[in-house]
């Protein structure tokens, strides 16, 4: 990867020496105290909506230096509740918080500010249509005729093409046409008919998606920017991205013509009330029944599994309810927690439903130094966040910023990127 | 930049050609991240075994045989499903195995086997598993041993609950994962048991950051030279996924397992009224209608003809939508359920008010427009099965365009399928060689 950004000449801090890359992202790792991130010295312009700030908040945690883009009021997100203490606030939004940790904030006046960082970044993440990018100058070689090297990547509902592109979508619209929604919800009554709806997850799960593939789309265009020497456009449509994340459900539709539908879950209620999501991975072989068998036998609870009948994986699938009845059994004699975990010794995949807020107490998650607590000083407050998605060895995570004040760094990232403030341009 | 400016820039095709991945994943998640690779252009050989083959290749549903089942696929019974059961149907196998993967058959507790294997390494950049943790180790193939026959290798594991951690021997299904990390508990209606996910959401979030590991690693080794081990669980992928919840409930004290929540699909943030699923016409088919500022409801208003109810004071703003809403959810759908699903979705989309019908996969494959123009669907075969629509990785690029079928423009490889050209190509062995392997047992 060549790290430091594109240098145009005529923006570069130094127009005298040839700019270097390697000292560039040395001096850049130097002034954010970056644990070398596999992205370090990247720079992203995040000239971006709600829809793609998971993105922006992945590349910063791998290293790069994310600038945020705001408006002088603030970006769109900070009106999202919940807010610190319910006090409606620009610098309280939680919603702002959780998606912008990581980065740094410059405010613009207008495009033309934001266009200069965009001359000597690496990524812009921008979430317009292609009619306003047409309009306001911003389409993509308009933009590589600015800086060639940059990757620009857009994240749409719909994408930049296609009947439905100018459509108007939120999370939950994304959630219906791309298909988790119609396999999500309660069972059906005794008459097959459904007197409930299909279900969207909390949490903006088909923008997180999009995002995700945003951040996988910029990391590859920037493996191939090292080949090639200069840019690319990614055009991410959270439609495609949305229908793309239903498992086998296509492929059952295209073998059987079944089409999949929302249904009840394997799931077993502890005696603490807790549900325990207590799945039975037959299939995988004869194993995960011999350990479920001595796990219940042990807890004195096989009743009829015992019999060696049961040991023929034809004759289990036939009598079922038996098994799930001593499954029953057991799960009236332990809690939840301690249920997940009987399971999990036998070799079983149970896991305990928890809350998002009972993750932080998990054990594993904390030894393996999964979160991280940032203070907020001027809020009067200290945040714990989730940190590294996985643990890089060779090239940790990093997220020592908390999320930015509006325009917190503006003259800060302009003097490092452009070599003087706005102030000392006029 | 135009075409003919990137032939003279002589830049390869595609974003991740000449990036090798030796893959040991299975099922789903592990699968997931090397199949965006390969979408991406990188070369992934799937490193498999005929005495213990993927789950996936052998369970159903299954692609139906040629001429067993009548014009295009959905007319396939169960029982031709069944007889066309074999390594090389197995449709969840389809799914999560495009991205032009090879396949070669090795048994590493062989000791030529494992040679083989070793050589192969040495010419990876990646090498990618998804075993329980330990068990890469016990075949002699740990990072350490990696590490020695390549040293910049980037190994990247996937398991459950990582390779590190006082619960590393867990094991998860998607399920599993999403159940532990707050997934789960996100699907309901309040006053309810969760109802979660039918499906294994994690396997593909899981997936995406196998990939971002993968290229993570990729770029940090052209910085530094250096290989490393990347250690992918299912779970921490997942804990960012829930958003402001999980401030709320430290900060404000507002813990979401609560009387109101998960609040089914309201949305408190940004509120919407109304806002989610209605009846329409038909079957169990539903429409999803959501509102967020006065213009959407304007909007609706007008779509809807301008009813009388709507347009009093009971429904004027936002703030009476919302404390109306149970009232304003039984108006909605008593118009919407006069009207299918599509009408509904574009009456209201040409006036600019978000909406979308509930889809399922048929719907997708022969009833979405959108995925059709974008091109979402690729038709691919191999050499035992012919073309079928398959997907592959959902955004486009402008100058290295991904294809569901790799480099290799190929379906998902039957088991085996690469023996011969991958040991021929890549370790320059004769097909004699290949064949004395095979007849002695280190190819499987």
């Amino acid at each position: 990867l060549s790290v430091g950004g594109a240098t145009k000449a005529s923006a570069a801090p130094s127009a005298e020496s040839e700019p270097d890359p390697a000292a560039e992202a040395a001096a850049c790792a130097r002034r954010l105290g970056s644990t070398r991130g596999p992205l370090e010295g990247v720079r992203v312009v995040e000239w971006a909506g709600p829809a793609a700030e998971y993105c922006g908040r992945m590349l910063a945690g791998l290293g790069a230096d994310v600038v945020k883009v705001e408006p002088p009021e603030g970006a769109e997100s900070r009106s999202v509740g919940p807010f610190l203490g319910d006090e409606p606030d620009p610098e309280r939004s939680l919603a702002f918080w959780a998606d912008n940790v990581g980065k740094r904030s410059v405010v613009v006046a207008d495009d033309s500010e934001a266009l200069e960082l965009c001359a000597v970044a690496d990524v812009l993440v921008h979430t317009l249509r292609a009619r306003e990018c047409e309009e306001r100058g911003l389409d993509f070689d308009r933009l590589a005729a600015l800086n060639e090297r940059l990757v620009v990547c857009a994240l749409t509902p719909f994408g930049h093409s296609g009947p439905w592109a100018d459509y108007e979508a939120d999370d939950l619209v994304l959630m219906a046409l791309g298909g988790s929604m119609a396999a999500c919800g309660y069972a059906p009554g005794r008459d097959g008919t459904y007197d409930t709806p299909p279900l969207a997850c909390h949490g903006e799960q088909a923008w997180r998606t999009a995002s995700t593939y945003a951040a996988i789309a910029v990391m590859a265009s920037l493996v191939w920017r090292d080949e090639s020497g200069v840019g690319q456009f990614v055009d991410v449509s959270a439609h495609e991205c949305s229908a793309s994340m239903t498992e086998w459900h296509l492929m059952a539709y295209l073998c059987s013509g079944h089409v999949h539908t929302r249904g009840p879950q394997p799931t077993l209620q502890a005696a603490d009330g807790r549900h325990v999501a207590a799945l039975n991975p037959d299939f995988l072989g004869p194993h995960v029944f011999t350990g479920m068998l001595e796990m219940l036998e042990g807890e004195g609870v096989a009743g009829p599994l015992s019999d060696p009948a049961f040991g023929d994986p034809v004759h289990r699938a036939a009598n079922y309810k038996e098994v799930w009845r001593a499954m029953k059994r057991l799960a009236e004699k332990h809690d939840g927690e301690s249920l997940y975990r009987l399971g999990q010794k036998a070799g079983l995949p149970w896991g305990v439903i928890r809350s998002p807020e009972e993750t932080l107490d998990d054990p594993h998650l904390r030894a393996r130094g999964h979160f991280v607590e940032l203070e907020h000083i001027e809020a009067g407050c200290t945040a714990t966040y989730p940190g590294a998605p996985f643990v890089a060895h060779g090239s940790p995570w990093t997220m020592t910023r908390r999320p930015p004040l509006i325009g917190e760094h503006t003259d800060e990232v302009r003097v490092e990127w452009l070599g003087s403030t706005l102030e000392e341009r006029t | 930049v135009t075409d003919g400016a990137l032939q003279e820039l002589n830049a390869p095709a595609m974003a991740l050609e000449g990036v090798r991945i030796l893959d040991f994943t299975r099922l789903g998640f592990g699968a997931q991240a090397t199949l965006i690779c390969g979408c991406l252009g990188a070369e992934v050989i799937r490193v498999e075994s005929t005495k213990r083959p993927d789950p996936i290749r052998v369970m159903p549903p299954y692609v139906p045989d040629p001429g067993s089942h009548g014009e295009g696929f959905g007319a396939a019974t169960l029982a031709n499903a069944t007889s066309a059961q074999s390594a090389n149907r197995g449709g969840i196998f389809y799914k999560y195995n495009t991205g032009g993967k090879k396949s070669i058959t090795v048994d590493a507790r062989h000791p030529k086997g494992l040679l083989l294997l070793k050589e192969l390494v040495k010419l990876s950049d990646v090498v990618a598993e998804s075993f329980a943790a330990g068990t890469f180790e016990r075949w002699g193939l740990g990072y350490e041993v990696l590490r020695e026959l390549r040293p910049d290798v980037v190994y990247v594991s996937m398991c459950g609950f990582g390779h590190d951690g006082p619960d590393a021997s867990h094991v998860t299904m998607g399920p599993t994962a999403q159940a532990l990390t707050g997934l789960t508990h996100m699907v309901g209606l309040p006053g309810r048991p969760p109802a979660g996910w039918t499906f294994s959401y994690l396997d593909h979030v899981g997936g995406y950051l196998g990939a971002v590991a993968i290229i993570a690693g990729l770029l940090h080794r052209r910085r530094t030279g250096q290989g490393q081990h990347v250690d992918v669980s299912q779970l921490e992928p997942a804990t960012a996924l829930s958003g402001a919840l999980l401030l709320d409930a430290q900060l404000n004290g507002r813990l979401s397992r609560r009387a109101d929540f998960p609040s089914g699909n309201r949305r408190a943030h940004p509120p919407a009224a109304p806002g989610g699923a209605y009846r329409s016409k038909g079957d169990d088919r539903w429409v999803v209608v959501s509102c967020r500022t006065q213009e959407h409801w304007n909007g609706l208003v007008d779509a809807m003809g301008e009813p009388p109810w709507a347009t009093g004071e009971r429904f004027a703003t936002v703030e009476s939508r919302i404390a109306n809403a149970d009232e304003l959810d039984a108006h909605i759908q008593s118009w919407t359920e006069h009207l299918d699903r599509y009408e509904v979705m574009h009456l209201l989309q040409s006036r600019g008010v978000p909406a979308g019908a509930v889809q399922d996969a048929a719907d997708r494959l022969e009833r979405d427009p959108q995925l059709a123009a974008r091109g979402h669907f690729f038709t691919l075969g191999n050499s035992e099965v012919k073309p079928l629509p398959l997907e592959g990785v959902p955004f486009h690029m402008s100058a290295t365009p991904a294809d569901a079928g790799g480099a290799i423009h190929r379906g998902p490889p039957c088991l085996g399928e690469d023996n011969a050209s991958v040991l021929g190509e890549i370790l320059g062995l004769s097909a004699q060689e290949v064949a004395s392997l095979q007849e002695e047992g280190a190819l499987s």
